[in-house]
């Protein structure tokens, strides 16, 4: 191959190998943005509310934060295939200009003046390197700004407690922008069987009280309860403070909150539970009393 | 030889431009258009008013490049036959035989002063032999000498009673060159140079065969494909459709846009065709090319203004 194509073909792939490992750096700099931002805002929280997924919940997030990261990469660097290396040299060295382009279109080419041409500009790129034209200076920056993101990120994953926006204010600050739901009380709950034939079969002694099986759901986040048969209704109403024998947990169904097995006095466990878990428990055995 | 030629490529043109200008004062533009016009095998339309050394600027030339040079003073009267040359009959050892005279379309270079003023069917003989670079007398082809270029020239006052070279014809000519008045400092220098006894003189710089040599340079004068996009977009927006434009160039203008540039590279001592280049041949080449429509000519308007525009608007 000629002189000339060689050293041209040198300096390519060393600028498009720096440009790929700016590819990286970014997609590393997004992902690690992303990561926080949904550690922070609790992602996760609304994830389970929209997405029944089988696969664990705490994988998601990364992935979902990855995938996203690679698109905004893929989009910051989608005409890096478009760069014109010859126009970019020559903006870089003007002494240049003109004479490598018309040098690279007429390479196949062989008289006396092209000849001399594709002399002149061969010495000339000897002086050209891909770190001039991609300055060694931005991919170190970009890689300390690297480093400052993913430890960011590492920080506020690991102290998510610290730094995630509680729930509570998240749904605050979402019904004052998307609006109230007409009546918070008035909760959504999907019932296994129908209220009304509790009463039917109380009455006449019979009945089908259990509909097709379904998991119980408040706000979307599914409740894993055993209701006791007992007298009267079928269960027992109890206040949010009686916890005994009020939990069990299922092998069947993915739960959101663990039954506390009151009976082997695990109050305690309870009590650990974070407000948002316990207001949840709360409401829902409240919603249950009222039928 | 071409290597040799090229390497002394700009010590060539440097000398020839000092010889030329030892007789010519200024009018370096028009001097360096009609080279350019030689070097690309081709010829030149040169519109001037008299007395503007149109003449004496041509035969320098010829002078420095060691060609043959014939001036033809066209006429209306001028006939196909004062061109090409004819038969004459003449005795030979008793014997009466006849013999072709050639006419004064066989030299290097061909003067043909005030071109419209010969008949159509005088200008088709000239122009016929431009273009064939050869001349058919009864049933016999005679080749023209190589290089062969023809220098026209059209007087833009007196204009009564001439016949204009249709546009098909124009187009035939690589160039068409102004020659303006020179300026005061210069008229200062033709009147020292030329009234006194001493006559300037040129001296030969380059040999027959050193000139077809460079004319096979220029066509090797490489042009990379922007540049040659942007040629064809210039002659491509003369078509288009335009409240100044007519007629546009067609693709001979394409082609003389760049050859003439691949020229100019050359006398400039590059061995790239430039953005430059293009530039400035785009006026000479395209002046004679475009029809402006009626209302632009009322309006006062020149083909170097519509050429103007068109490169500001092409990139």
């Amino acid at each position: 191959m000629e002189e000339l194509m060689e050293r041209f073909l040198k300096i390519q792939s060393e600028y498009f190998r720096r440009r790929q490992l700016l590819f990286i750096l970014d997609l590393i700099s997004l992902f690690s943005i992303l990561y926080a931002i949904f550690v922070i805002f609790q992602v996760e929280y609304f994830l389970k509310a929209i997405v029944d997924v089988r696969i664990p919940i705490n994988i998601i997030q990364p992935i979902l934060a990855f995938i996203i990261a690679i698109i905004g990469a893929y989009l910051l660097h989608r005409n890096d295939h478009k760069i014109n290396m010859t126009l970019l040299i020559e903006n870089k060295y003007p002494e240049m200009k003109e004479k490598l382009r018309t040098a690279y279109d007429n390479i196949s080419e062989t008289n006396v003046i092209v000849d001399s041409l594709k002399s002149l500009v061969s010495s000339g790129l000897a002086i050209v390197s891909a770190s001039t034209l991609l300055s060694t200076t931005v991919v170190v920056t970009k890689i300390i700004v690297v480093v400052i993101f993913v430890s960011g990120a590492a920080f506020i994953s690991f102290n998510a407690d610290k730094y995630a926006i509680p729930v509570d204010t998240l749904t605050s600050i979402s019904e004052t922008i998307t609006g109230k739901p007409e009546d918070s009380t008035n909760l959504t709950i999907d019932m296994v069987g129908n209220p009304e034939d509790i009463e039917k079969a109380q009455a006449s002694g019979g009945g089908n009280i259990f509909a097709k099986p379904k998991i119980a759901s408040i706000e979307g986040r599914n409740i894993d309860l055993t209701i006791y048969g007992g007298e009267g209704p079928g269960f027992e109403v109890r206040d949010v403070s009686q916890t005994r024998d009020q939990f069990t947990k299922s092998a069947a169904f993915p739960v959101d909150v663990l039954g506390s097995n009151v009976s082997d006095g695990g109050f305690s466990d309870l009590m650990k539970k974070t407000e948002t878990d316990k207001k949840l428990i709360q409401d829902y055995a409240v919603e249950r009393s009222k039928i | 030889m071409s290597n040799e030629v090229y390497s002394s490529s700009a010590r060539i043109f440097k000398e020839l431009f000092d010889e030329i200008g030892k007789v010519i004062v200024g009018q370096r533009e028009a001097v360096e258009q009609m080279l350019i016009a030689i070097l690309c095998n081709s010829h030149g339309l040169v519109e001037s008013n008299p007395g503007l050394a149109k003449t004496l600027t041509i035969s320098t030339i010829s002078r420095a490049l060691d060609l043959k040079f014939s001036r033809i003073q066209c006429t209306p009267d001028l006939m196909p036959s004062d061109i090409t040359g004819t038969y004459i009959i003449e005795e030979v050892s008793g014997k009466k035989q006849y013999r072709f005279e050639p006419g004064p379309v066989f030299a290097n270079i061909v003067l043909a002063d005030e071109i419209n003023r010969a008949s159509p069917k005088t200008q088709s003989a000239m122009l016929e032999s431009m273009q064939e670079k050869q001349v058919t007398v009864g049933n016999k082809t005679y080749p023209l000498d190589k290089p062969f270029f023809v220098l026209a020239t059209q007087n833009p006052i007196e204009m009564e009673g001439t016949y204009p070279l249709p546009e098909a014809q124009l187009d035939r000519f690589l160039l068409k060159i102004l020659m303006g008045y020179p300026s005061f400092e210069d008229e200062k220098e033709i009147v020292d140079r030329y009234t006194k006894n001493i006559t300037p003189t040129v001296n030969r710089v380059v040999s027959k065969n050193e000139v077809l040599e460079l004319q096979k340079l220029t066509r090797d004068v490489p042009v990379a494909e922007d540049i040659k996009t942007r040629a064809i977009s210039i002659v491509t927006a003369t078509r288009a459709k335009s409240e100044y434009i007519e007629y546009g160039g067609s693709p001979r203008a394409s082609i003389g846009i760049i050859l003439a540039a691949k020229a100019r590279a050359l006398i400039k001592g590059r061995n790239y065709v430039s953005g430059e280049d293009i530039d400035a041949m785009a006026y000479p080449v395209l002046r004679h090319r475009i029809i402006l429509t009626f209302e632009s000519e009322r309006k006062g308007m020149t083909t170097d203004q519509v050429v103007s525009d068109i490169l500001k608007k092409v990139k």
